[in-house]
């Protein structure tokens, strides 16, 4: 017991505040302020251990350390006077693989899990094979193929590809990996031909016989400048081949979509190919790979937040179709809220059609030069600028949260329109021309739900259009108009209340003829 | 009318035993529960200390049985078999007492008064014998 601190961390060297320390000196001691180990026991629970004591001795000048050795007795009646079984009061230090019992220690030890009785688990691992047992992929699942899994090469450790990296269900990955090309001629790799991504056959279920082909959905080649082209007609395979010192229909990429059903059964699946060509002599090229699932009848769209908006995805919208009562997936055409992009060169004209995707949470203000003339006549350009600060399509509604399907009506909001006219003091004239200059479309969002997670909602969409009276331009003179739109998120959060549940209260019932026969 | 041959105190001493192991078996069986609870207890180690305590009760009854019959019907051959019994219920005890798996202060008191006890049983049934 006197050689054992648990406060001498440093080998060596002094701990501050460790009595116990054998690195310390006197002169160590006498700096100390306290003793931070006092007492250095066995177990406690034995009727009589040693014990050192240590202590600092405050008194003397300069402060010097105290070490007693001492027997402490544990009162209790039910303290351990001897214990036959040795390892009871200490760990047990662990086995020392050898050549003989590495087996034994490796059926004990390497699985994932293991405890102290290795029976109990073998018996919950077994699956209980009955024959009525339906198997179906649950998310992160690997997807299991006729011989092994369906592979997605990705770059385990450093770049280079591995092969042996499982697609798991339902979940969405994109990786990019570098492959060697430089070992064999490039039609004889088996990784960069479309067949080897598309020969195996996906277990439509685990465990089961139905199978699932995999389809090619789509071929884009693409050029030695980056450029690619969709090819028509992708029904052909199209195998890795030499021409002129080049290796072409390389597969550079795979993204493979999975169609599944909701209780976890893949239907179908496809692959669009990227492929490309490389020189004959290329050591290494990168292949990128990409899967994603998709639930039969639905589109797939992407959601801008699960319920709440995420601050950079865009504002979703749409229209509702006409028609009363809704039909069942009513606005639909998931059309995105876009405003004007200023673009490099300032005529409104020239960069018509140039819109960027309204995101939430970013105030963006944009805006153009229109060159007015004086030909022009009113009527033709309020509408080209309408055209210009709108687009061509703009939305009626707004999803309230980043999750809001077609068919709730409920969830989503109608724009609010605005109209505003600058009427200046010197312009009384009727007919002067009145254009619209400015969009300004002011979002107002709040918190809502759980003061811990609070979740953007998005309750008043209100698109202000501003109109301006047209200066008359001198003929032969040209003018330049600034159109400008814009979008501002405002905060509208009421403060958060508190909820309380109920109180619980005592329900006491006395049952009805509790006084017969005197009530 | 003839002398009487029984040991009054030999009869005292075994129904006090008789209820003494009762208190003594009913104590024994729960420590080994807390014991089993607050220590590392192994089934390997629990096994024989259970079936010793049930071994010395059986033996224990038996003993106390054949040393008052042979007391009160001043015969020896009961009284010489109970003090044969004594004999391994004083190993049984001396297990308990120092060999068992964890023995606890409360263990050692209880043991320490039932060899006692023995000891003091052992040498009234010898006077008791000599007598009849």
């Amino acid at each position: 017991v006197a050689k054992l601190c648990v406060c001498d961390l440093l080998v060596a060297q002094c701990d501050v505040n460790c009595c116990c320390d054998p690195d310390c000196s006197a002169d160590d001691f006498s700096l100390f302020t306290t003793c931070s180990v006092p007492v250095v026991t066995g177990d406690s629970r034995l009727c009589s251990q040693k014990a050192a004591v240590y202590s600092l001795d405050v008194g003397a000048d300069p402060p010097e350390r105290i070490v007693e050795l001492t027997e402490r007795v544990n009162p209790s009646v039910f303290c351990i006077h001897a214990a036959n079984y040795k390892e009871a009061l200490f760990f047990p230090s662990p086995e020392t693989p050898t050549s003989e019992n590495f087996d034994q220690l490796l059926k004990q030890f390497g699985s994932p899990a293991f405890s102290a009785e290795p029976d109990s688990w073998n018996a919950d691992a077994e699956h209980p094979s009955g024959g009525n047992e339906t198997y179906r992929y649950e998310y992160g699942a690997p997807i299991q193929t006729a011989d092994a899994f369906l592979r997605l090469p990705s770059p385990v450790v450093s770049s280079w590809c591995s092969d042996a990296n499982p697609a798991a269900f339902l979940v969405s990955q994109a990786t990019k990996c570098t492959r060697s090309v430089s070992t064999e001629e490039c039609d004889s790799i088996p990784a960069l031909s479309m067949l080897f991504y598309t020969n195996s056959s996906i277990l439509a279920v685990p465990k089961s016989s139905q199978m699932v082909n995999i389809t090619v959905h789509s071929i884009t080649v693409q050029s030695p400048k980056g450029t690619r082209t969709l090819l028509k007609g992708s029904d052909v395979f199209r195998l890795p081949t030499l021409v002129d010192g080049l290796c072409i229909n390389v597969v550079l990429g795979v993204s493979y979509r999975v169609t599944h059903t909701d209780t976890g059964e893949i239907t179908a699946a496809a692959a669009a190919f990227v492929l490309g060509a490389i020189e004959k002599e290329a050591l290494s090229i990168q292949q990128s790979f990409q899967i994603t699932f998709t639930q039969v009848d639905t589109e797939p769209v992407p959601l801008s937040g699960n319920p709440g908006y995420v601050v950079g995805l865009p504002v979703r919208a749409g229209f509702r179709p006409q028609g009363y009562p809704f039909p069942a997936g009513s606005t639909n055409q998931h059309s995105q809220l876009t405003i004007l992009q200023s673009t490099a060169s300032p005529d409104c004209l020239a960069a018509r059609g140039a819109r960027t995707p309204v995101l939430f949470g970013y105030n963006t203000i944009s805006g153009c030069k229109l060159r007015v003339s004086a030909e022009m006549k009113c009527q033709p350009l309020a509408q080209t600028l309408l055209d210009v600060l709108k687009g061509q399509s703009f939305p009626e509604y707004v999803a309230s949260f980043g999750n809001s399907q077609g068919q709730d009506v409920l969830d989503w909001v109608p724009i609010t329109h605005l109209h505003v006219s600058e009427q200046t003091m010197r312009d009384f004239s009727p007919l002067s021309c009145l254009i619209p200059v400015s969009l300004e479309i002011e979002v107002k969002w709040t918190r809502y739900g759980s003061l811990v997670n609070p979740q953007a909602r998005i309750v008043n969409v209100t698109a202000t259009l501003t109109s301006a009276a047209l200066k008359r331009v001198p003929s032969g003179r040209e003018r330049m108009i600034p159109v400008m739109s814009s979008v501002v998120f405002t905060d509208v959060s009421a403060p958060a209340e508190p909820g309380y549940k109920a109180w619980p209260s005592i329900g006491i019932r006395l049952p009805q003829d509790f006084f017969f026969p005197f009530l | 009318s003839s002398p009487q041959l029984s040991s009054v105190p030999l009869q005292v001493l075994l129904y006090v035993n008789s209820i003494y192991y009762a208190s003594y078996f009913a104590a024994t069986l729960a420590m080994i529960v807390y014991k089993s609870q607050a220590f590392s207890y192994p089934d390997d180690f629990l096994a024989p200390d259970l079936t010793l305590l049930l071994l010395m009760a059986l033996v224990e009854v038996l003993r106390l049985h054949l040393g008052s019959k042979g007391n009160l019907t001043e015969e020896e051959a009961p009284l010489g078999l109970s003090l044969a019994l004594t004999v391994a219920s004083v190993i049984l005890a001396v297990y308990f007492l120092m060999w068992q798996t964890y023995v606890l202060r409360a263990d050692v008191i209880l043991n320490a008064l039932l060899l006692l006890t023995y000891g003091l049983e052992s040498v009234l049934k010898v006077m008791a014998i000599a007598a009849f």
